[in-house]
């Protein structure tokens, strides 16, 4: 490995991203900008039942331009739920990613540059939590706190941290025995100035692809606790309880659950985009 | 593989069959009833089925399957007429008192008779052996006696009219269970139409069939399995697919896309379940019967049973089902969102908040009908706090009283309301539930208890008319069972209490 | 290394008492009653309690975990609560189909990942980039139970080539194992591009292609070992999910495996079933991340433990 790569360029211009990169944060930008406009986007109410209207179809498929997006089996305007379920499970997605990945990584490079006894322990707590099924948490959690928007960032945060912590560590092991690194010990650097010089930029490319995946985790992960009852309480819409809701009526009104099911993949296309794009930026070799 | 693809045959070879099969035909048939059986049939339950002890259990779908391996002394028809099983006949010789005479000629699987011992076997041990699912429902009896091998006398504590009605879901086990249960119930034996196979905890069961069953004419397959799927849309699928020949718990929503399929039918009947929603009349607000009164009012049943049920609902008239003892005829509950106001305003609720509790999938739509309830409500002015919560969590705040209104139902599976009315409408069986507390209520209930079907529907009718006055609970309507059935198979009748009974079925 | 490896054994026995303690306290700490859930709504309160006298439950914490961990030594663990056979019965009924499933996830998840981040990495920025990536995002957020009954309706019912569900045959295993392996996939294969990306422009690589070495071997050799740290980390960790987080495609597929028995037993409270399920697969997974340290060593040989 060159010195050269070893001090990576740190500004990062925004004209240096890649075609792709920017196509990906453009279309990320463009949903949280239409779930924050909700209100202004769609006069549908996403909560008042009309049952005379249910389960229509979208617009050119046999629906009518009244609901472009269709009806569901409420009689609710989906584009309506679509937007402001999008606030919520946007929201709770970012929120949860940041903090496992805060938690995360504190872990991960502690336990990589400390001692062996931090290491392990460390470890083992990770591989005793992991062990338990998401859902035992989720039900434990909820059970105890009740259901809120809280647990939920705290269950999501509690399934992901662990990931970051041993992709972290696992870098971290590698690099602390590069000679460099060994050498810019014995020349008398602290820690602190090996972890912030040397390891954590080499960390960021797989930290950022993680954490580009996980913010499509953490959005299925609502949807799956949303499924057993410890998510979004009805009538509020989320992503995750539209799926819920929609899962009974795939064979005849599959644009219930299709519909919120490509607001996410393109939420998650456009967080990957960006984040292969940001990893090339930042790590230039290649 | 479900396709019933015929296998190619010479053309010679074909003439010579028939006319071989024309010749057998010809004969005369042996006078033992034998059926003519043939073929497999596969049946996909919505619930899977936990144990293979007809005393152990208290679920729809094991009562289904259990009842294919083993009998109970009594049936019950579909229209809710008490028949002979096992026992031939039955009369009450007191108030606390029943005789039932056994039917003779009839062998277990294993070839032992059955006789007056099973029946004491079974019964004194689901009463004694209290880790039972069924125990409790048999703690009032005190004596199980047999008279001959072909009789046996049945004395309770208190009177039992309801006996007979319990014993359809209990079947009868041999003695020699005794020995050694654990064993027993792994391969278990009983006077079914079939014999038990193979079974896959939580996964499916295969049984064969029964060749000398004392039924004539059952049963009319081979092979029978039952495999439990709860997941809606993979049941339907493996319907559509041919690879299941009847489904159970179809929801309204699925029902024109199975009357679209190929090969699939759909029947519907109305079922002796209720759907209803109880309310916790143990604190405040819903003590208040004005307040009940008025989401009573603001709630549209009709358009519920309409719109979201698409019609597969029927509207209540007494808080027993057509059908059953007791069931009468009441004035129909009103829709009426402007009393309602009125009524609020004047008890002085304006800024009403209630907490609605539901267990997480436990009746289908039940979360789509509470949203609707709640956006009426929502109009008169009382905010609903929707709680999809996980069974076991809503059980324990059912059981704490932290709820206002809870979502529930009931099935009449003995077809007899005599343990509804106990459990939820005596102050001993409500205190851990809805807290109701009605003295005179909870004597005519015991009152009810009687043999005699004249006392106790009069008894019954007295004590719907207080209820239907008090509202302790909201009755949504009866709901509807509706089966996707294969259309090779023959004879199906779709039953009201949701069981799937498939002894008399045969399939083309 | 023998006693990192020996420290290690002792590490992951500690684990396993910490998750065998954690889940049985969690179990009865947690409000949910076995015997509400076993009786049926008209179950008088004398016959809940009875009936959870009956269970053992009413003993004191610690009397109740002694006596758990004093049977699980002679190889009982426990009567399920819901079936009323061993535990340990019913959750290896169920063995030969979770093994089968996750194997053939697995083989899926890393065959098609890997090929797609290869592929991806070695022709960045052209269409077959990008086309990876949408195949990978599409993987990744699609929902499992869309993906598995949309599959089940397409092949199952209008074209009939499959079966629909159950556990039956190896065409039985098709369209879960794709649905299962379709979130995983997606993850090992931006991975693998990611990481080839990283190692590809390195000197010993520029270096190896001066040589002369055909680029196959270059690649392969070379760049794959060194993607092959995160890599394992993930796959490590995927294990877990593919064990006891496939109930939805197991509920969608009707596919009898531990996943779902776990969480219906945990809705159900039939602690001995999530207790015997947790232990086991939490002893799998240790000694499988215990397997995943060593190979990092054999892997790169920079990593040592002393």
């Amino acid at each position: 490995m060159s010195a050269a790569a070893a001090w990576p360029e740190r500004r990062a211009p925004l004209f240096r991203l890649s075609p792709p990169a920017l196509v990906g944060g453009a279309l990320l930008a463009l949903v949280v900008l239409a779930s924050v406009l909700a209100p202004l986007l769609s006069a549908s109410d996403p909560l008042k039942p009309s049952f005379s209207r249910r389960l229509a179809p979208p617009w050119g498929l046999g629906g009518t331009a009244a609901h472009v997006l269709g009806t569901d089996n409420l009689g609710r305007d989906i584009l309506a739920r679509l937007l402001h379920g999008g606030r919520l499970s946007l929201a709770l997605a970012a929120t949860s990613v940041l903090l496992a990945a805060g938690a995360g990584i504190l872990v991960g490079v502690v336990a990589g540059s400390a001692g062996e006894r931090l290491d392990a322990l460390l470890m083992r707590v990770a591989d005793v939590q992991l062990a338990f099924p998401v859902i035992m948490l989720a039900i434990a959690i909820v059970a105890v706190v009740g259901t809120s928007p809280a647990a939920l960032v705290g269950v999501l945060a509690l399934s992901g941290w662990v990931l970051y912590a041993r992709t972290v560590r696992a870098s971290v092991l590698t690099i602390r025995r590069l000679e460099y690194v060994e050498a810019a010990y014995t020349l008398g650097a602290t820690d602190l100035r090996i972890i912030a010089r040397h390891i954590l930029p080499n960390t960021i490319a797989p930290i950022l692809v993680i954490g580009s995946s996980q913010f499509a985790t953490m959005v299925l992960l609502e949807s799956g606790l949303s499924f057993l009852g410890m998510g979004i309480q009805a009538p509020r819409p989320s992503w995750g309880l539209m799926l819920a809701e929609g899962r009974d009526y795939l064979s005849n009104a599959w644009w219930l659950a299709t519909i919120p099911g490509v607001a996410i993949s393109l939420v998650v296309l456009g967080a990957n985009l960006l984040g292969d794009g940001l990893r090339d930026l930042l790590d230039p070799r290649g | 593989m479900p396709e019933h693809a015929l296998p190619s045959v010479g053309r010679r070879r074909f003439l010579t069959l028939s006319a071989a099969g024309l010749a057998v035909a010809g004969l005369p048939r042996p006078s033992h009833a034998q059926a003519r059986r043939s073929g497999e049939l596969v049946a996909g339950l919505s619930e899977r089925m936990l144990t293979l002890d007809p005393a152990n259990h208290y679920s729809i779908s094991s009562t289904s399957v259990h009842r294919h391996m083993f009998d109970p002394l009594v049936d019950v028809t579909n229209d809710s007429k008490f028949v002979p099983a096992l026992a031939e006949s039955w009369r009450p010789v007191n108030n606390t008192t029943w005789r039932f005479t056994l039917r003779k000629g009839v062998t277990f699987h294993d070839g032992t008779p059955f006789n007056a011992d099973s029946v004491v076997f079974t019964l004194r041990r689901v009463k004694e052996n209290t880790k039972l699912i069924k125990s409790f429902v048999y703690q009032d009896l005190e004596s199980v006696e047999k008279d001959g091998d072909h009789a046996v006398v049945v004395t309770s504590k208190r009177p039992f009219g309801s006996l007979p009605a319990h014993l359809t879901m209990l079947g009868m086990l041999p003695p020699s269970a005794g020995k050694n249960e654990e064993a027993f119930f792994q391969k278990p034996i009983g006077t079914g139409p079939f014999r038990f196979v193979s079974w896959t905890h939580g996964d499916n069961i295969v049984l064969s069939a029964n060749p000398s069953y004392w039924k004539p004419g059952q049963p009319r397959v081979e092979k029978l399995t039952f495999r439990f799927i709860p997941e809606l849309s993979t049941r339907a699928a493996a319907l559509r697919a041919g690879e299941i020949h009847v489904i159970d718990r179809v929801t309204p929503d699925l029902v024109e896309t199975l009357k679209g399929s190929r090969g699939v039918k759909v029947f519907d009947v109305p079922a002796v379940e209720a759907q209803r929603w109880i309310f916790q009349l143990g604190k405040e607000p819903l003590k208040d019967q004005r307040l009940r009164q008025a989401i009573s009012l603001a709630v549209d049943r009709n358009v519920i049973i309409k719109e979201l049920l698409l019609g597969y609902g029927r509207p209540v008239d007494s808080p027993v089902p057509p059908g059953l003892i007791g069931h009468t005829s009441l004035p129909p509950k009103l829709y009426d969102p402007e009393k309602a106001k009125q009524i609020l305003k004047q008890a002085g609720y304006t800024n009403v908040s209630i907490d609605f509790v539901l267990m997480k999938d436990f009746y289908p739509k039940q979360l789509e009908i509470t949203q609707a309830v709640a956006a009426m409500l929502g109009e008169v002015g009382i905010k609903v706090n929707i709680k999809n919560l996980e069974i076991a969590t809503a059980r324990e705040q059912r059981s704490a009283g932290t709820y206002d209104m809870f979502y529930s139902g009931w099935a009449h599976m003995p077809h007899d309301p005599d343990w509804y009315f106990g459990q939820w409408f005596t102050k001993a069986g409500s205190e851990k539930l809805t807290r109701y507390n009605n003295p005179r209520v909870e004597q005519l209930i015991a009152e009810g208890r009687v043999p005699d079907p004249k006392v106790r529907q009069a008894k019954y009718e007295e004590l719907e008319r207080i209820l239907w006055d008090e509202e302790p609970e909201i009755w949504l309507c009866y709901t509807v069972a509706i089966y996707g059935v294969s259309d090779r198979l023959r004879n199906f009748e779709a039953r009201r209490d949701y069981y799937v009974l498939l002894g008399d079925v045969s399939i083309a | 290394m023998r006693t990192y490896v020996v420290r290690r054994l002792w590490q992951s026995a500690l684990t396993l008492v910490g998750v065998s303690v954690l889940v049985f306290v969690i179990l009865r700490v947690v409000p949910g009653d076995p015997a509400k859930m076993l009786l049926p709504e008209g179950a008088p309160q004398s016959a809940i309690e009875e009936l959870n006298r009956q269970l053992g439950l009413q003993e004191p914490l610690y009397v109740q975990y002694g006596l758990f961990i004093q049977s699980v030594f002679r190889g009982d663990f426990g009567q399920s609560f819901q079936y009323r056979a061993p535990a340990l019965q019913v959750v290896t009924e169920r063995l030969m189909a979770t093994v089968q499933l996750a194997l053939a996830a697995m083989l899926i998840t890393v065959g098609v990942g890997v090929s797609l981040g290869i592929v991806a990495a070695v022709r960045r920025g052209t269409g077959y980039d990008y086309a990876s990536t949408v195949l990978a995002v599409l993987g990744q957020s699609l929902p499992n139970f869309w993906l598995g009954i949309m599959l089940i309706l397409l092949f199952g019912v209008a074209l009939r080539w499959l079966p629909t569900s159950g556990f039956e045959s190896w065409r039985h295993l098709i369209l879960p194992a794709v649905t299962l392996a379709a979130f995983p996939m997606a993850l090992v294969a931006r991975l693998t591009r990611s990481s080839m990306l990283e190692i590809l422009g390195r000197d010993f690589i520029r270096t190896g292609r001066a040589k002369g070495l055909a680029e196959r071997a270059v690649i392969l050799r070379h760049a794959l070992r060194n993607a092959a740290v995160p890599l394992l980390t993930v796959l490590g960790l995927q294990i877990g999910t593919l064990l006891g987080g496939a109930v939805i495609t197991e509920s969608v597929f009707a596919w009898p495996g531990m996943g779902k028995l776990v969480v219906d037993a945990i809705f159900f409270r039939d602690f001995p079933v999530v207790q015997t399920v947790l232990i086991l697969s939490a002893t799998l997974f240790v000694v499988i991340n215990l397997l995943v340290d060593l190979l990092y060593t054999v892997i790169d040989p920079r990593i040592r433990y002393s």
